[in-house]
């Protein structure tokens, strides 16, 4: 694979910008270019609570549009990853529904046939990239022992297919151990982080990313890494919020894999976004002071 | 007052369950008659302490039918979507997909939700996605953008009207 359709769903490009200068920054120098398409829009995934057909119509109209273009999907957020899953997976196993949303998107000059493929970082990463390949972009291994957040919807359900396993998911340490990491288990690893609710319950949405951090740090690792702009939001940008809502201080940095990996390569800080973590990333040894 | 005494005055809807089997079929995932009432989809929710989702109560309720009382009540808006109830069934239902269902009849039948939900859908019919790029702040409290960050404009629908109009459409289509 040598050019990739680049598929940013709503969240990162409207506010996590430091996903997505990561990934600029650092997925070219690994082989993959990165091709940006007009005309695309959410996903649906929020909408599914007000509307499943919402959903399926939107994922499925995202797919067309990079059909058309003949590239390949690269879905950064986990919860377009899992709508446009879904949406796939719904529409091959049920051929009339297929038409039906065909003949929908007919009206905006669109139809989806389902031939092309859609990945995540973290297996594109894993994957297609490949982990010998990375080992060999690593300039400066990362000592640290990093928590590793994978997102619900990476992971699950698994009745469709995901980028790794929905109980055991152990790709983003093997990511971790090659950029010369160390990730120990903890076993609320596969906590949620509250992110879905934060708009109707945000106090206990708070609870929930700060009882995830308090266990991190008291576990003693000293960064937690994530491949979710909906967690990365919580645990990063919310982790003040968070700290009052369970009490007592958080003092976890929180940075996108995506970041880990540049710094390791040797990147130059300033292009990975990491003025905008508002997590205490600055407690690590190999963020520049001065950035 | 929690579901369990709300159903007590209740009668089965036989017309909502029918709803809900609609949007399952969809999915094609089973109605909840084959819930042994088990709990392992309770003992795993992310909701279950702090909010009392209690999915394996969600799927009794909505085998016998008392639909109106799960649309009435804020438990179904509390479900984190870990997915993990769906996961773990042991009899492969998706507990979470009776939620979703229940809250797209809630919808349809006008109970009133939450702004922060309908802003959503309000901002991708206007603009094609759930938020237009924001001002942040970094570290140092300064603020930044898009623009100032270097990175390209937002790919937009290029004709919204159309996006509007076929989404108003998909939404009274039952799809199963």
């Amino acid at each position: 694979m040598d050019k990739i359709g680049l598929y940013l769903g709503c969240l990162i490009p409207t506010e996590q910008y430091a996903y997505e200068m990561a990934l600029r920054e650092v997925l070219p120098d690994l082989g993959i270019e990165l091709v940006d398409v007009e005309g695309v829009a959410c996903c649906g995934a929020p909408l599914r609570h007000i509307n499943l057909s919402l959903t399926m119509y939107l994922s499925a109209r995202n797919m067309a549009i990079f059909e058309k273009e003949g590239l390949d999907i690269l879905a950064p957020c986990p919860y377009c990853h899992q709508a446009l899953s879904e949406a796939k997976h719904v529409m091959e196993n049920n051929p009339a529904l297929k038409a039906k949303i065909n003949s929908n998107l007919e009206t905006e000059g669109l139809t989806y046939k389902g031939t092309i493929k859609h990945y995540h970082v973290l297996d594109l990463l894993h994957d297609v990239i490949g982990i010998d390949n990375i080992k060999e972009h690593v300039e400066e291994p990362l000592d640290a022992n990093i928590a590793a957040h994978y997102g619900c919807h990476l992971i699950r359900p698994n009745d469709i297919p995901r980028p790794d396993d929905s109980e055991n998911p152990q790709k983003l340490e093997t990511l971790l151990k090659t950029i010369g990491a160390k990730s120990d288990y903890y076993k609320e690893k596969l906590d949620c982080c509250g992110a879905h609710i934060m708009v109707n319950e945000s106090e206990s949405a708070l609870t929930k990313t700060g009882q995830k951090l308090q266990a991190v740090e008291e576990q003693g690792f000293d960064a937690l890494t994530t491949l979710c702009p909906w967690g990365h939001r919580m645990f990063d940008a919310k982790q003040e919020d968070a700290a009052k809502v369970v009490g007592g201080s958080i003092d976890v940095p929180v940075l996108y894999y995506l970041q880990l990996l540049g710094i390791a390569m040797g990147k130059d800080q300033n292009t990975l976004g990491l003025t905008l973590n508002l997590s205490p990333t600055d407690k690590l040894s190999f963020i520049e002071e001065e950035i | 007052m929690s579901i369990i005494d709300l159903t007590s005055m209740a009668e089965p809807e036989g017309e909502q369950q029918d709803k809900i089997n609609e949007i399952l079929k969809t999915l094609k995932e089973d109605i909840p008659n084959d819930c042994y009432q088990c709990g392992k989809c309770t003992s795993g929710c992310e909701a279950f302490i702090l909010l009392e989702l209690e999915p394996h109560k969600v799927m009794a309720l909505s085998k016998s039918g008392f639909i109106d009382e799960l649309l009435n009540s804020d438990v179904i808006w509390t479900c984190v979507t870990c997915l993990k109830c769906k996961e773990r069934c042991p009899q492969d239902l998706a507990p979470v997909d009776v939620i979703f269902a229940l809250k797209n009849i809630a919808v349809a039948s006008g109970k009133q939700i939450d702004t922060g939900i309908s802003n959503m859908l309000q901002s991708v019919l206007g603009s094609g996605y759930i938020q237009q790029p924001k001002e942040v702040v970094d570290k140092d409290n300064k603020a930044v953008t898009r623009d100032s960050l270097g990175l390209p404009s937002l790919p937009a629908p290029k004709e919204i009207q159309k996006l509007q109009q076929v989404l108003m459409k998909a939404a009274t289509e039952t799809l199963g």
